[in-house]
């Protein structure tokens, strides 16, 4: 396998993988670590504040990451075979779809 | 100390605004004809020349912003609250996510901008005018909130 063709596959699957894990790690809280703002400390995974914020935003992105660089890395491994016809599109259409889900997600914010 | 990076990170935006806004007219609209006046000169831009410094540029804005969020959490998105100021709330929250998706989309965009012009012409196309929404939607959210809070001395 190329590295042309390692690298195409690893980065439609990781931007397809990312925006699905991305969605699914906000709805379940599925943050890698959480920060505390006000005392500026940092948490391993979920850990809710009494008196203050808590900011997952980073751990989401991190576990995202995390996830869709082990998929991608999985899906370029394969062989080329099963993989020579991934639709370059999946790139935009995953995360386009995914940006939508957070418009419905957050309508509460528009029309009450 | 806040001050000094929110204004590094609007003014990094603006660059990468102008970037992406060029690279996206240059890659939809071509020009067919010689440039000959300034919105020709926009669409004759060569697209590809671009893509390096907007990777650059959008890592470079979203980290100054991700630096910056903790004071938004604790000053400002407390007070819109207060104000019951939804809309703004809702906008600076599509924008936290959305800025989020760009940069996983970051590797592919980089990736097909490095192929022969030939090669992904609509793949290419679309993740441009993707990430040109998203660097919009963050600069036009992140100055009117700006507007609503202002700067504390």
């Amino acid at each position: 396998m190329t590295s042309r063709r390692f690298f195409a596959v690893f980065s439609i699957a990781f931007a397809a993988a990312y925006a699905v894990l991305y969605v699914i790690a906000i709805e379940y809280n599925l943050a890698l670590f959480t920060y505390h703002p006000a005392s500026g400390e940092f948490h391993w995974l979920v850990v809710p504040a009494a008196d203050q914020p808590a900011m997952y935003w980073y751990g989401w992105m991190a576990t995202s990451a995390l996830g869709a660089l082990a998929f991608a890395a999985l899906a370029a491994s394969l062989p080329a075979a099963w993989t020579a016809r991934i639709w370059p599109g999946w790139s935009w259409a995953v995360p386009l779809a995914v940006m939508v889900v957070f418009g419905y997600i957050l309508r509460g914010y528009f029309i009450r | 100390m806040i001050v000094v990076l929110l204004i590094a990170h609007a003014l990094l935006a603006v660059a990468l605004l102008g970037a992406i806004t060029h690279q996206t007219i240059g890659v939809w609209t071509p020009a067919k004809q010689p440039a000959d006046s300034f919105v020709a000169r926009m669409r004759s831009v060569s697209p590809s020349t671009y893509a390096g410094a907007i990777v650059v540029l959008y890592i470079a804005t979203a980290t100054l912003g991700a630096i910056i969020y903790p004071s938004y959490r604790l000053n400002v998105r407390i007070v819109l609250e207060q104000m019951q100021l939804a809309k703004a709330n809702g906008s600076f929250e599509l924008k936290e996510h959305f800025v989020a998706l760009g940069l996983g989309m970051l590797p592919a965009y980089w990736y097909f901008w490095r192929q022969p012009p030939a090669d992904y012409a609509r793949t290419r196309a679309v993740l441009t005018a993707l990430l040109a929404f998203i660097v919009w939607w963050g600069f036009i959210v992140g100055h009117v909130l700006n507007n609503i809070r202002g700067f504390e001395a």
